[in-house]
């Protein structure tokens, strides 16, 4: 098994508030694992380290084997192996759908244009958006379809790893099955993903590994149907019950 | 009344002409200027290196707290002194282009505060470096942003063009003080010259808005429909 990321001994902290304290996991090739925990404990910051949007205080991460964490690392490389999908999908405001998934092929990958843009209309068909929305700009798509662009603009760069932070939490309930869908396929075909999410039902059937995290630490890891099902730790246990509370009323937050 | 007007009119429309000519020359100039310091400066204050942004707020903070008519007066005297010496309507010129810098800087500054952080973020995530997102992500959607305090700023200098006047560039208002100590006319004169300033005026405000227009993008420009 080929290690794609490396997570070692992770520490961040915002002035006295410390948000990650000794992270510590792997990605291997492939693999799709979860991250699910409570507001505010370190899940999206440890995401930001990973992209190197944010810096943090002590730890190292490695990418390939290589480390990236190292002072005088080349960020926006790194980056461009590395695809994030953000909760409030972030597309460029100013370009249409087909633009948005473009503007890293032509301008980091330093594509032609007429290849960058066949190779843009491949990732929004494989996420579902099809020729009519591709000149669409992001005004004017609904939150499921904003995902999906940013889910094929992460794609089309063809990124060693994609980074989900809670892609579904601003969401209308109705379009979250769409971009799950979506990343269910994506990790079935073999891409290498970290999500974070409070979806515990595509964590059931995707994961390979869940990580509860709570005050900036992994307290609890296994496979979906220990984690999920048979939490050993306590603050998993209520944290998870509350989440199923929500799931049998059949109402999401 | 109406018979003085055409008189001037026909009496003495080539100076008025030449007047109108000197106004665009200035404003068209002093803007051009403007919008390119402006576009410098805010760049340089939102992400430079901090000295380089602590002088930038120094300029504007001169150049807005004193009087345009001062800094007019200070190039086209004072530069002498140092071994620059202009001609009135360069002085003019370049005076009223450092001080729109100024304020378009500001102008910028704030359009590009107004792009959500979430932007960047996304820019930097797909591999682009800081200026690569600026020029590709944040720019396009700042100058939509400032577009209509820029349309402000042109209007604004059309008649700030006028304080030419002092450094004797025979710009419209020159020549309507001129027109007029010929011919005692001084009310018809400057209802002539109102008539030329706001037709002026009203043309750039439709010229600008139409580009607006035509530039806008749905959930990005202040001014584009259907937000």
């Amino acid at each position: 098994m080929t290690v794609v990321l490396k997570v070692e001994d992770l520490w961040k902290s915002y002035k006295k508030n410390e948000v990650l304290r000794g992270v510590t996991f792997s990605v291997n090739e492939g693999e799709t694992k979860v991250i699910i925990g409570p507001s505010g404990t370190g899940k999206s910051t440890l995401l930001r380290c990973i992209n190197l949007l944010v810096r943090p205080d002590k730890g190292r991460i490695f990418l390939d084997g290589e480390e990236i964490t190292r002072p005088g690392i080349n960020e926006a490389r790194v980056r461009s192996r590395i695809g994030f999908v953000f909760q409030h999908f972030n597309l460029f405001l100013h370009l249409t759908a087909l633009e948005n998934v473009m503007l890293g092929l032509t301008k980091v990958k330093g594509m032609p244009k007429e290849k960058a843009e066949e190779a843009a209309k491949k990732a929004l068909l494989s996420v579902g958006i099809t020729e009519d929305l591709w000149h669409k700009y992001p005004a004017q798509l609904s939150g499921g379809q904003k995902q999906r662009v940013a889910i094929a603009r992460a794609i089309a760069m063809n990124p060693r790893l994609i980074l989900f932070d809670e892609p579904t939490s601003a969401l209308d309930p109705e379009l979250i099955g769409e971009v799950l869908k979506v990343m269910e396929k994506l990790a079935k075909e073999g891409m290498t993903m970290l999500v974070v999410t409070h979806e515990i039902g595509f964590a059931m059937k995707v994961a390979d590994e869940v990580m509860f995290m709570d005050g900036g630490r992994i307290i609890e890891r296994g496979p979906p149907q220990e984690v999920i099902l048979r939490p050993k730790n306590e603050r998993t246990r209520r944290f998870l019950s509350r989440i199923w509370e929500l799931y049998d009323l059949g109402v999401r937050g | 009344m109406i018979d003085d007007i055409l008189y001037i009119v026909e009496r003495y429309w080539p100076l008025l002409l030449e007047g109108l000519k000197n106004t665009i020359i200035i404003t068209a100039a002093s803007y051009s200027i403007g919008v390119a310091l402006g576009l410098s400066l805010a760049l340089l204050r939102s992400y430079g290196p901090k000295a380089l942004a602590a002088a930038v707020t120094a300029y504007v903070e001169a150049f807005r707290g004193t009087p345009m008519l001062v800094q007019l007066f200070i190039v086209y005297y004072s530069l002498p002194a140092f071994g620059i010496v202009l001609d009135p309507l360069t002085a003019a010129i370049v005076a009223i282009g450092l001080n729109s810098g100024a304020y378009q800087s500001e102008y910028f500054r704030g359009a590009l505060a107004a792009i959500p952080r979430g932007q960047w973020e996304a820019a930097l995530s797909i591999g682009l470096r800081k200026w690569a997102a600026v020029r590709y992500v944040i720019l396009p959607q700042a100058w939509r942003v400032a577009l209509p305090a820029l349309t402000n700023e042109l209007i604004y200098l059309l008649k700030y063009s006028s304080i030419a006047y002092f450094v004797t560039v025979p710009e419209l208002v020159f020549m309507g003080k001129y027109i007029g100590s010929r011919t005692y006319m001084y009310l018809q004169v400057y209802t002539v010259i109102t008539v030329i300033y706001v037709t002026l005026a009203l043309t750039i405000s439709e010229g600008m808005s139409r580009l607006e227009r035509r530039l806008s993008v749905p959930g990005v420009s202040i001014t584009g429909r259907g937000q």
